[in-house]
């Protein structure tokens, strides 16, 4: 009886143990998975939810080759090559290795890099591409390390820098349409956020798991037609070696929609090697960026004008003597002697000022240039055909140039008389250029561009469709003023061009302004037309050279480059002669 | 006979014998033990299902090996049929036959083990060797077995017979022929499982296996501060040879403020992230993170902080709730079985069962140092799970021969010779057999 007792109170110590333990757990647990919860959960996803950025692409430049785009601008990868100073075992076999293959992207002072005992990070070479960069790991040498990174290639070499731009060594778009399109090329980075397992490999548990898939960046068809562009260019180096002059500036555009077929600057650079530029103005793509006084080029704008509001036409006359006055200024022709009462077709084609300040002064009271004519001229100038504005071309660094008002008191006669034969305005020639295929395609002002489309991520290329025109002056006018420009070339130049295609333009010659005043010693000279057949025109080119204190002319340096240029544009573009 | 079963139980018990079983009518046994252990078993097998891909995925990948997705579910099926299989072969196969050959086994099982710690020395292939340890033969395609398992089940068994006979006689507490021949045996197998086999938690279950039975056999309190202080030096001197097990403790002894980033407290920090993430309701059955590799052992001794993690706190509970539902199982048929060496086998199981609960939770919980048991049922795992359903099949056929005031009642008052005769004349006929 005694020991049943013992052993039943046996049992119930047992089971009093096991209630004390599992209450001890049961605290322990809810301690752990209710008060702690907040705290576990804080150390679990520190440690299982991982963050990966995934960089987008920077989109592609492409130029056209006809109606194909072709690479202008790539991505390629490519390697930093790096040292830990503090592991590297064999220093002499380190720096044969890196000068044998990196070569010239190898930095020069290897062995000091390798001293610097307490760095643990030391650049080595930069740009290697991956080729190279396999030799140096199947060398298997301690200490050296890989950084991955995209670098902009250039297929096509200095071709269109100014446009293009480049990425500076931060990766900063600079210049162009890298710059300018910056936006658009860069897309957006995308973010990986997920539960991983110890290996990190995501795992599909949990809500709190982020896939935003990268956006790469546009790739984007310029409207620069590679073939086009190469020649002008050549053109204008010949050119420059030609005449003597430093620089030079050309532009191609088609005058039916607007596309700037190519855009052409000297000297140039190279994208690749922009770090190698020492003076940072050839960065600049003077189409656009570089507003001059364009000079007698202008004068078919100032007829279209006088032709537009019915004041003047190519046959109607006026008396030139040569001079004019104006307020207390007189203004005189540049070529002397074609006095009396003369054409104004005559006075374009001799390019004499006084024509033009006559068809000034017929906008107003025919007497002077009054406010009524000022009024005219810059609704016409800066409203219609755009002069002194941002184009909103697709390049960076585009200036806007002036057209003072009438409004101001700069905007006086004696301007708008100066401006008449373009002078006393600062315009660029991507303005001029589109002003005047305006004139060429029948008063249709088109907006320039140097956007043709994209390639979408298939590879296809999709076009832009061409946007809509504004316009500038009625059709019959412009194509008086076209016949008047094809006649002022054929008068002097009829042997240059090739028989049986339309072609016409208009010198210019203008004084550069330097310090305040017009210089004496240094004129730009600048060249304006347009090619194609009687029906329609296919281009129009801008061309202007200019020199440090060089006298350089329309007619002598500019032209000859323009009728380069159209010359090869008629059999580019395989227009049809008129028999 | 039928006189005999009409004694009260106190009668009965003061003549108990072995004999003593087939005095009382076979009736139906505790379906409880089933029920609880079906529903662990089937746990365990659900958790096999929901994180096995995970455990395959993380070995693959550390190892090159080639588990497939249900490799671990699959296995452990078979362990558990195997497992089922086994229980109901101890259920039915007669204990005092076992009983008969515990020496034998037990004498087997240690020949087993020093053939491990020979061919573990000897570097043959037939000795499984992991983590600097010599645990399991490998036996191929059979699969492994783990010898020290063995050694726990006979000396359950024979520890039960003789602890039982001695107690019987009243000479539980007697040093020379009691608790110095079993101490000697204790220190036999400690010294193959816990110093060769370096396997500090099935020493211990082994331990608490014997000490339950002391316990409950009637060891005076003389005796149990003595065997206290001998089990707290070989405690001691176990720990000290073995820096791992110093490192145990002193990660131990940091608590909450042991880090993650210190190697020796990666396994019990995780463990309580994997406990702590859970909540109150887990974040759901197959969502475990924890399972894909940061948590050591997640499929085998680290079960239960997975299961935090999955089921909450709410399952824990649950799970916590059936566990202790079976331990009382247990008391319940030991506080009813009558002879004394029934009575000590059913100690012991608890014992056995419940030193593995309560070290593989207080581990993972880290109110205990990092002791490496398995979880019961759970944990993946075929020998460990083969021998405690052994264990507990021992326990499910003594619940057949439970005395109860019921039974009392019915012996008092009831004839019942006619009517329950067929099960008794068939278990008497064993009677002399089983009278030693």
């Amino acid at each position: 009886m005694n020991l049943e007792l013992q052993k039943g109170s046996r049992s119930k110590k047992l089971i009093a143990m096991v209630a004390i333990i599992m209450a001890i757990f049961v605290m322990r647990l809810f301690y752990l998975q209710i008060i702690r919860h907040d705290y576990y959960v804080g150390l679990a996803d520190e440690e299982q939810v991982k963050r990966l950025t995934i960089p987008s692409k920077r989109g592609n430049i492409y130029g056209l080759n006809g109606n194909t785009p072709v690479p202008l601008v790539l991505n390629q990868t490519v390697y930093t090559v790096f040292a830990d100073p503090q592991t590297v075992t064999d220093d002499d076999k380190i720096i044969e290795v890196i000068k044998r293959v990196a070569g010239g992207n190898a930095r020069s002072d290897l062995q000091a890099l390798l001293d610097k005992a307490n760095s643990r990070y030391q650049i080595l070479a930069t740009k290697v591409t991956r080729a190279q960069a396999n030799l140096i790991k199947n060398e298997n040498l301690n200490g050296i390390g890989f950084q991955e990174e995209s670098q902009r290639v250039y297929p096509e070499g200095s071709l269109a820098a100014q446009t293009l731009g480049f990425l500076n060594f931060n990766g900063e778009a600079r210049y162009g349409v890298e710059s300018k399109l910056n936006s658009r090329l860069t897309g957006t980075d995308g973010l990986l956020q997920s539960v991983t397992d110890v290996s990190d490999v995501p795992l599909t548990i949990g809500d709190n798991n982020i896939n935003q898939p990268a956006v790469d960046g546009e790739n984007i068809v310029l409207s620069i037609d590679r073939n086009v562009q190469s020649h002008v260019e050549q053109f204008l180096a010949d050119g420059l070696k030609r005449t003597g002059a430093t620089n030079g500036s050309a532009i191609v555009m088609d005058p039916q929609t607007g596309k700037i077929m190519a855009m052409a600057n000297l000297p140039t650079y190279s994208p690749a090697e922009f770090n190698k530029v020492e003076d940072a103005a050839v960065f600049n793509n003077g189409v656009v960026s570089a507003p001059y006084e364009p000079g007698s080029d202008v004068k078919t704008l100032t007829m279209a004008t006088g032709i537009d509001k019915g004041v003047v036409s190519a046959n109607s006359t006026y008396v030139n003597t040569d001079y004019i006055q104006v307020e207390d200024r007189t203004i005189t022709n540049a070529t002397l002697g074609q006095t009396g009462t003369i054409t104004f077709q005559h006075a374009l084609n001799w390019s004499l000022n006084t024509g033009f300040v006559t068809v000034a002064e017929r906008l107003g009271d025919g007497k002077s240039v009054n406010r009524q004519s000022r009024d005219i001229m810059y609704d016409y100038f800066h409203n219609k055909f755009k002069l002194g504005q941002l184009t909103g071309v697709e390049v960076a660094g585009e200036a806007a140039g002036i057209v003072i008002s009438p409004d101001k008191s700069e905007g006086n006669a004696v301007r708008y008389s100066n401006m008449s034969f373009g002078q006393g305005l600062d315009v660029t020639m991507v303005q001029v250029a589109a002003a005047f295929s305006s004139i060429v395609n029948g008063g249709k002002y088109y907006k320039p561009t140097v956007l043709a489309g994209i390639v979408n991520s298939d590879g296809k290329y999709i076009a832009n469709k061409i946007a809509s025109a504004s316009n500038t002056v009625s059709e019959s006018t412009a194509n008086q003023v076209r016949e008047m420009a094809h006649v002022a070339r054929n008068v002097f130049f009829n042997s240059v061009d090739k028989a049986g295609y339309y072609i016409g333009g208009k010198t210019g010659t203008s004084q550069v302004i330097k310090d305040g005043v017009y210089s004496d010693n240094e004129t730009v000279g600048t060249y304006l037309g347009y090619g194609g057949s009687e029906e329609t025109s296919r281009y129009v080119i801008m061309v202007q050279v200019s020199g440090d204190n060089m006298e350089l002319q329309g007619s002598r340096d500019a032209l000859p480059i323009f009728t380069d240029i159209s010359n090869w544009m008629i059999d580019y573009l395989k227009i049809e002669p008129k028999v | 006979m039928a006189d005999r079963r009409q004694k009260p139980i106190v009668k009965i018990a003061s003549h108990a014998r072995f004999s003593d079983m087939t005095n009382i009518r076979r009736h139906r046994p505790d379906y409880l033990i089933v029920l609880y252990m079906g529903l662990l078993m089937l746990l365990g097998l659900i958790i096999m299902y929901a994180i096995g891909p995970q455990r395959a995925n993380v070995l693959n990948n550390a190892y090159g090996s080639n588990y497939s997705n249900t490799y671990f579910f699959v296995k452990q099926a078979i362990s558990l049929s195997l497992a089922l299989f086994v229980f109901v072969v101890m259920s039915v196969l007669p204990y005092t036959w076992v009983t008969k050959y515990a020496d034998k086994l037990v004498l087997l099982s240690l020949a087993a083990c020093a053939l491990l710690a020979i061919a573990g020395w000897a570097n043959w292939g037939i000795a499984q060797q992991t983590l600097g340890a010599t645990r399991w033969f490998n036996l191929g395609s059979l699969g492994t077995l783990q010898p020290a398992e063995l050694l726990k089940f006979s000396l359950l068994i024979f520890a039960a017979s003789f602890l039982g006979a001695k107690s019987s006689q009243g000479k539980i507490n007697d040093l020379q022929d009691t608790l110095i021949p079993l101490a000697i045996i204790v220190c036999i197998s400690m010294l193959f499982i816990v110093v060769i086999q370096k396997d500090l938690g099935t020493g211990i279950s082994l331990v608490s296996i014997i000490v339950s039975m002391l316990f409950v056999g009637g060891i005076n309190k003389k005796n149990s501060l003595m065997a206290l202080l001998l089990l707290v030096l070989g405690g001691v001197m176990l720990i000290v040879i073995a820096p791992h097990r110093i490192e145990r403790i002193t990660t131990y002894l940091k608590g909450d403020d042991s880090s993650t980033k210190d190697s020796s407290s990666y396994h019990i920090e995780h463990a309580k992230i994997a406990i702590g993430t859970g909540g109150l309701f887990g974040v759901g059955i197959g969502n475990s993170v924890q399972a894909t590799g940061y948590l050591p052992e997640a499929i085998n001794d680290s079960v239960f902080a997975i299961m935090g993690e999955m089921f909450g706190f709410v399952g824990l509970m649950t799970i916590l709730a059936i566990f202790v539902a079976l331990l009382l199982r247990l008391l319940k048929v030991m506080d009813h079985l009558v002879d004394m060496r029934l009575k000590l086998l059913a100690a012991g199981v608890f014992g056995w069962f419940g030193s593995h609960v309560i070290l593989n939770v207080a581990s993972m919980v880290g109110v205990f140092p990092l002791t490496g048991i398995t979880l019961p049922l759970l944990s993946f795992g075929g020998t460990s799970i083969l021998f405690i359903t052994a264990a507990l099949g021992l326990v499910f056929q003594l619940s057949r021969y439970t005395v109860h005031s019921s039974h009392l009642k019915e012996a008092q008052h009831e004839n019942s010779s006619s009517r329950r005769g067929i099960g008794r004349s068939r278990y008497s006929s064993r009677s002399s057999v089983t009278r030693n």
